[in-house]
């Protein structure tokens, strides 16, 4: 089915500019009692594929939900897309996709029909939401199943259909919460495949929340990491990448012993990791002057890796620093 | 937008202007009723509140043709001797003499037998819906999926409220009106349009009065819990043992008042006034022999609702608890 070519195509939708900001906060805080859960939290994203990162009870979903208005903000103000989420409450959420962590399916109705549903929800006709859930749910990879009751999903087609419940109505934000939770390893490829070309492609902004740093390296574009209902860092990968110190891994096809005496006499810290691997902090992201030892030294063929847990450490030491 | 890289991804776009937030809370309701039309029960319970409808048809259209001089009621009493005949006679000329008495109590007696049937059919139905209508999606985290839409919690209660509406119309009220209006179609004099509407009106305020109760009490009942079997014994209770409780004579006022039930038949006495219909009739109308005048008297007096204001005051009172419960619960969660 290629419904962009049969459908009357409406006009297509502007992808916003960098300085037309999907959320922009400004001393967001909410309080449960004497529990600060978001505590002044400002900040002005772009569009783009957002990872949110964060430990448990960190503020990642109250953040999320404070600006969808399904918690009321104790201080502060937010806009999302550009609107005041508490003057204008619906219109905030018009343009706006969720995908919660939790299921959230009605029980009693088949697949498609709770998408279609959901797409009427947020104001589509419903020829419209029934063309685009069928397409919806082609794209989030599922057959025959989304005609069967959602009561008998399991946990990754329930996933999968909170993701194109999300989708249905084409908004311009998305924001999915653990969207690769109960998946299979081939499913989770194809969704994490599908959440990165959101933007890419369609131009959909994705506000992602997911405890997997790999997830987030591999498909976002900018990161926000929030400890303690605060915002801690929030910059694009490549930014933070750049702030990091530099680190490149080297796995040797062979001979590790020579590769790593070479790497010592050039006046190089090394460390040999327990998976055979040869850890060395590097002056710059260039991976040219290891390529330029290989050669002048004769070392056989390896596999080296530039910054390949930036992410993880850079997370270790927000949080550590936020709890210090 | 990269056109190709769209196509890549076999997607449609949706740039159109939403529809209006009436569609929307419309959606709800006629999405709620369709899945409530597919079960048995409901059909079932269709074909029973469509059935009484009909028989309000039909007993309208057979009063009716009591005064049709040559009609085929009259044909059958002719066939059934002079006697039967003399009465067809009589009956057709209380009601040409008396259409304002004769009329307005028969058709006031159809509808507030019909009352019964209606309310305790909506009760029925309720006792299904109930659990579907907040508890259900509160239990499943549904709620979420509604209110991240652009949908606000008022919109939301709305849309579940057309449910109720939409159910009481289809198994109370529809059968009510469609019934009247068949039978005035057939109707052999004006009179039966003019005299039978005021009943029909005072139908109508009670299935009113029992919809904004029964609505209030049901959206409460379910915003109570996260279980459905919990909603459901909560709404049998309310329902079924507070109205038995409240059931015999003896019991105090106080305790009646306590079973909405009850509340809502001293409502309907109050509303359809049978006790002036029988009044007036044993009063006015000749030809009736003094121990049936007498008889229909004391029925009259029996019909009179004997707590009005307190039962108005206790719906008024479960309607306010109820709202309380569910903008309680109902809040963004």
């Amino acid at each position: 089915m290629n419904a962009t070519a049969s459908a009357p195509s409406p006009a297509a939708p502007v992808r916003r500019t960098p300085d037309q900001f999907i959320i922009e906060a400004v001393g967001l805080g909410k309080t449960y009692g004497a529990q600060r859960a978001l505590r002044d939290v400002t900040v002005q994203v772009p569009p783009g594929t957002i990872g949110l990162l964060g430990p448990n009870g960190a503020g990642k979903s109250t953040f999320i939900k404070c600006l969808l208005n399904l918690e009321s903000p104790t201080t502060g103000s937010a806009k999302v897309l550009g609107v005041d989420i508490r003057a204008s409450n619906r219109a905030s959420r018009e343009r706006v996709g969720y995908s919660p962590e939790q299921d959230c399916q009605i029980a009693g109705m088949a697949g498609c029909e709770y998408v279609t549903y959901c797409g009427q929800l947020a104001g589509m006709p419903f020829r419209t939401a029934r063309q685009r859930t069928h397409e919806i749910l082609d794209l989030v990879g599922m057959g025959q199943e989304r005609y069967r009751l959602v009561d008998t999903y399991s946990t990754g087609m329930k996933q999968r259909v909170k993701l194109a419940q999300a989708l249905v109505h084409d908004p311009e934000v998305v924001f999915l919460d653990e969207p690769t939770n109960g998946l299979d390893p081939s499913g989770r490829e194809h969704i994490l495949k599908l959440v990165g070309s959101l933007w890419r492609d369609l131009g959909i902004s994705v506000v992602m929340c997911s405890h997997l740093l790999r997830d987030i390296e591999r498909v976002c574009d900018r990161v926000m990491i929030i400890g303690h209902g605060r915002l801690l860092e929030h910059d694009s990968i490549a930014g933070l990448k750049a702030r990091h110190r530099r680190i490149v891994e080297i796995a040797p096809a062979s001979e590790a012993e020579r590769f790593q005496s070479v790497l010592t006499e050039a006046g190089l810290a090394v460390v040999k990791l327990s998976s055979g691997k040869l850890r060395v902090e590097s002056a710059s992201d260039s991976i040219e002057w290891v390529l330029e030892l290989m050669r002048a030294h004769h070392l056989p063929p390896a596999e080296i890796v530039s910054n390949p847990d930036a992410l993880h450490e850079l997370f270790i030491k927000s949080i550590a620093a936020d709890h210090g | 937008m990269d056109n190709a890289s769209a196509q890549s991804l076999d997607l449609s776009r949706w740039r159109e202007a939403p529809r209006g937030i009436g569609y929307r809370r419309w959606s709800i309701v006629a999405t709620g009723l369709r899945q409530l039309l597919r079960t048995r029960f409901f059909k079932f319970v269709l074909s029973v509140a469509w059935s009484a409808g009909l028989m309000i048809a039909v007993a309208g259209f057979v009063f009716s043709q009591s005064v049709a001089d040559g009609g085929w009621l009259q044909d059958i009493a002719v066939r059934f001797g002079p006697r039967t005949e003399a009465l067809f006679k009589v009956l057709s000329g209380l009601v040409a003499m008396f259409p304002d008495v004769v009329v307005h109590g028969v058709f006031t007696l159809i509808f507030w037998a019909h009352s019964f049937l209606g309310l305790w059919l909506s009760l029925l139905v309720l006792t299904v819906l109930v659990p579907q209508l907040i508890t259900r999606d509160r239990g499943s985290n549904a709620l979420i999926m509604y209110l991240a839409r652009p949908l606000t919690t008022a919109d939301y209660l709305l849309g579940k409220l057309g449910i109720i509406v939409g159910v009481i119309g289809l198994v109370w009220t529809g059968p009510l009106l469609a019934g009247w209006l068949v039978s005035m179609l057939f109707a052999t004099d004006r009179d039966f349009i003019v005299y039978s509407f005021a009943p029909l009106l005072r139908a109508l305020v009670f299935n009113g009065v029992s919809l904004v109760a029964l609505a209030a009490i049901a959206l409460g009942v379910s915003a109570l819990g996260r279980h459905e079997r919990t909603t459901t014994v909560v709404w049998m209770g309310l329902w079924l043992l507070l109205g038995i409780i409240a059931a015999p004579p003896p019991a105090p006022d106080w305790f009646k008042r306590a079973s909405f039930t009850h509340d809502l038949s001293e409502v309907r006495q109050e509303v359809f006034k049978l006790d002036a219909v029988l009044t007036d009739a044993s009063a006015q109308l000749p030809l009736l022999d003094r121990r049936f005048a007498t008889n229909l008297a004391a029925a009259g007096k029996k019909a009179e609702p004997a707590d009005f204001n307190g039962a108005l005051v206790s719906l008024g009172v479960f309607v306010v608890a109820s709202s309380f419960v569910f903008f309680r619960k109902l809040r963004p969660e």
